[in-house]
């Protein structure tokens, strides 16, 4: 999926490290993004939200004036958007009472800038889609807006399950989904011996999308593991 | 705690052993001590021999000089009263007794004294011969009867009260010994958990509240210091993050820059993926210290085994793997459906573990088989490579010895890393076992054995 839709979008930093801030501010420049904001207290990190209404916002959770857990209420209260938390803390306490206030995803320090960036664009990318997405494969075109096929100037329509079992695959486009992942998406939590009509599901799609539906090159099994979905650029 | 029963039934037993003993020595110096007067009380001088002598030395008309000196030697007095009560002769009778005796007279002193005198007397016929020893010599009891009932009730009261004694005794040594097990099986229990480092829990100890409270101090002393080592090593790695992630970033900035030259960027690679072993190491170690002291609470949930392999093993590929190694998995359709009650990020923490060593030593490139088997009540977690594995002695030095941060033996070899420590340890924290093993010719095997319980 194209990326450069998502460099447009606003992040909020807030960290009171300044040498850190500085890097990240750099990494996430680096690669395209253009409206980056910080702050280094829980002060200024409530100001730049209400003022500067970012997408998206990385919060460290030690700060000098409170912690993250507490801005994070803060920003929420002014406008509903995707948070990340960065922690110097291994423990999984910090991590899953995180989680359950309701952050999206959290970064543990040390981290890698390609750690960074994934983590950004997969939520990113989860909260704001693209307008009018088409992702382009070898033999067709899906059109996801219209949950269509185009093959061979041909229009297939998708079913609503083929439809979530595509994007899914597409929002991870080149690499391995589960099986589990793919079920949990299509049926819900814990779900049990639902193989069999996955198997089902992609048989129909590759059908569908495929030129040689025996011989697919677009969605791929991976043994043991689960599928893949190959986008032409 | 077996021992320290015993330990307390040989004490017993030994001090019921000297109580038998002690008896023994009363006895014998009891012996020792009227040997001597019990001898001359029943010997030559004893009124029962002196009375035969005597009455057969002697007829009513006197007294042989033999018997008489004999009589004189031991202050003995005598009388012969003939049938009439007269006194027939004596030797040496007090003045003060009279001569002649009524049948009520005979009647009394036969039984008893005569003037204060312990008298014996003979039936020699035509009279009767009367032995006086010196006052105070002998004492008579003068109502000497029992009645056969009561003689013949003895030994059956004996042998009785024996057996009853023997069985207080025999209660008095189960219930002091259930008592004292009760009292001190909480604390012989603290002490063991203590050897072995862990915290103690105690509570009622009866009599023994001052050892369990010194038991306690001691446990509170080591989990004080558990909780400070392991805080400490919390924050150091806590502290060392921030920086790291500095090192690491702009390493990697600068190794993917297009402005740096090849050779900074080597170098900046060089920065970025030794940062990357510290970042590791401080994490492992952290984790070690919580898992050793228990201060990691597990947050353990039914999870499918299956399907968080497949998530890692889709992970692991998705984030890049070198195309020398290639990765396989296998679930078999019962361990597919299992469910454990685990901590899955630590779990996955233990696989990648695995798979990154049989990586990490075999550089020419391998492959890694997981596989995922149930039998019975267990789950059978396999992860094999078929590369240079390691040698007998190597592997047994791994199986053995403990690691560095575990002990405190200067001589421990310090190279190894904490990889496989985390994952013996995270086993451990489920219940299971770690087994590992060379293949027949090369390639390493790890084996890991989790009891899934009652959860389906």
């Amino acid at each position: 999926m194209n990326r450069s839709f998502l460099h447009g979008k606003k992040l909020l930093l807030v960290d009171d490290e300044q040498d850190l801030l500085q890097m990240a501010t750099a990494i996430l420049a680096d690669e395209g993004f253009e409206n980056i904001i910080t702050a280094t207290s829980v002060r200024e990190g409530i100001d730049a939200a209400d003022q500067e209404k970012p997408d998206l916002a990385i919060l460290d959770v030690m700060l000098p004036d409170g912690d993250g857990f507490s801005l994070m209420g803060r920003i929420r209260a002014i406008t509903d958007i995707p948070i990340i938390f960065l922690t110097a803390k291994d423990e999984a306490a910090d991590k899953l009472a995180g989680l359950r206030l309701g952050a999206d995803d959290y970064i543990v320090k040390p981290f890698l800038p390609q750690e960074l960036l994934l983590r950004v664009y997969a939520i990113l990318r989860r909260c704001y889609k693209e307008d009018a997405p088409l992702v382009k494969l070898e033999g067709s075109t899906v059109d996801f807006s219209r949950a269509e096929v185009i093959k061979a100037n041909e229009v297939i329509p998708l079913t609503a399950k083929e439809h979530i079992l595509l994007e899914t695959l597409a929002r991870s486009e080149g690499r391995i989904v589960t099986v589990d992942t793919l079920c949990e998406a299509l049926w819900g939590d814990n779900p049990f011996g639902y193989e069999n009509s996955l198997n089902a599901h992609v048989r129909r799609i590759r059908e569908k999308i495929e030129t040689d539906p025996s011989k697919p090159v677009s969605l791929i099994t991976v043994k043991g593991l689960g599928y893949k979905l190959h986008t032409r650029k | 705690m077996k021992s320290f029963g015993k330990y307390i039934t040989r004490h017993l037993a030994c001090f019921a052993a000297t109580i038998i003993v002690l008896f023994l020595v009363n006895a014998v110096s009891f012996g020792w001590t009227f040997h001597e007067v019990i001898t001359r009380d029943y010997g030559d001088a004893s009124p029962q021999n002196m009375l035969e002598d005597v009455a057969a030395a002697s007829t009513q008309d006197g007294i042989s000089d033999d018997a008489r000196r004999k009589l004189q030697n031991n202050s003995i007095w005598a009388m012969y009263l003939d049938r009439e009560g007269q006194c027939a002769w004596s030797v040496d009778k007090p003045v003060n007794l009279p001569d002649i005796y009524s049948i009520q007279d005979v009647a009394v002193f036969s039984k008893g004294y005569l003037a204060d005198y312990p008298v014996f007397i003979w039936n020699a016929g035509d009279g009767l011969l009367v032995l006086g020893y010196p006052k105070d010599s002998y004492t008579k009891l003068t109502s000497n009867y029992f009645s056969i009932h009561a003689i013949q009730t003895l030994p059956l009261y004996f042998s009785g009260m024996l057996a009853v004694d023997l069985l207080l005794l025999f209660l008095a040594y189960y219930f002091s010994k259930r008592k004292i097990i009760r009292n001190t099986e909480p604390i012989v229990a603290s002490i063991e958990a203590l050897s072995s480092g862990k915290p103690v829990s105690l509570s009622g100890c009866g009599e023994l509240s001052d050892v369990a409270e010194s038991v306690k101090k001691a446990s509170r002393i080591i989990s004080r210091q558990n909780e400070a080592r392991a805080n400490w090593i919390s924050g150091v790695s806590h502290d060392i993050r921030t920086p790291l992630s500095m090192i690491m970033g702009y390493a990697g900035r600068i190794a993917e820059s297009s402005a740096a030259g090849s050779s900074v960027k080597e170098q900046a690679n060089i920065i970025r993926n030794q940062s990357i072993k510290i970042k590791e190491l401080v994490q492992d170690m952290n984790l070690v210290s919580q898992l050793e002291y228990e201060m990691q609470p597990l947050h353990k949930a039914p999870a499918r085994l299956s399907k968080l392999l497949r998530s890692y093993v889709a992970d692991l590929i998705n984030a890049g793997v070198p195309e020398i190694y290639s990765i396989g998995i296998e679930i078999t359709p019962i361990a597919e459906t299992t469910v454990m009650n685990c901590d899955s990020r630590l779990i996955s923490r233990a696989v990648s573990n695995l798979v990154q060593n049989s990586m990490k030593h075999n550089p020419q490139g391998c492959h890694i088989g997981l596989s995922l088997d149930r039998f019975d009540t267990s789950l059978i977690l396999v992860i094999a490579d078929d590369g240079i594995g390691i040698s007998a002695e190597k592997l047994q030095e791994l199986d053995r010895k403990p690691h560095y941060m575990e002990g405190t033996d200067e001589t421990l070899d310090v190279r190894h890393g904490l990889g496989l420590l985390i994952v013996r340890q995270v086993t451990e924290a489920h219940g299971g076992t770690m087994q590992i093993s060379n293949a027949t010719d090369h390639g390493f095997t790890t084996i890991l054995n989790f009891p899934i319980g009652i959860v389906e």
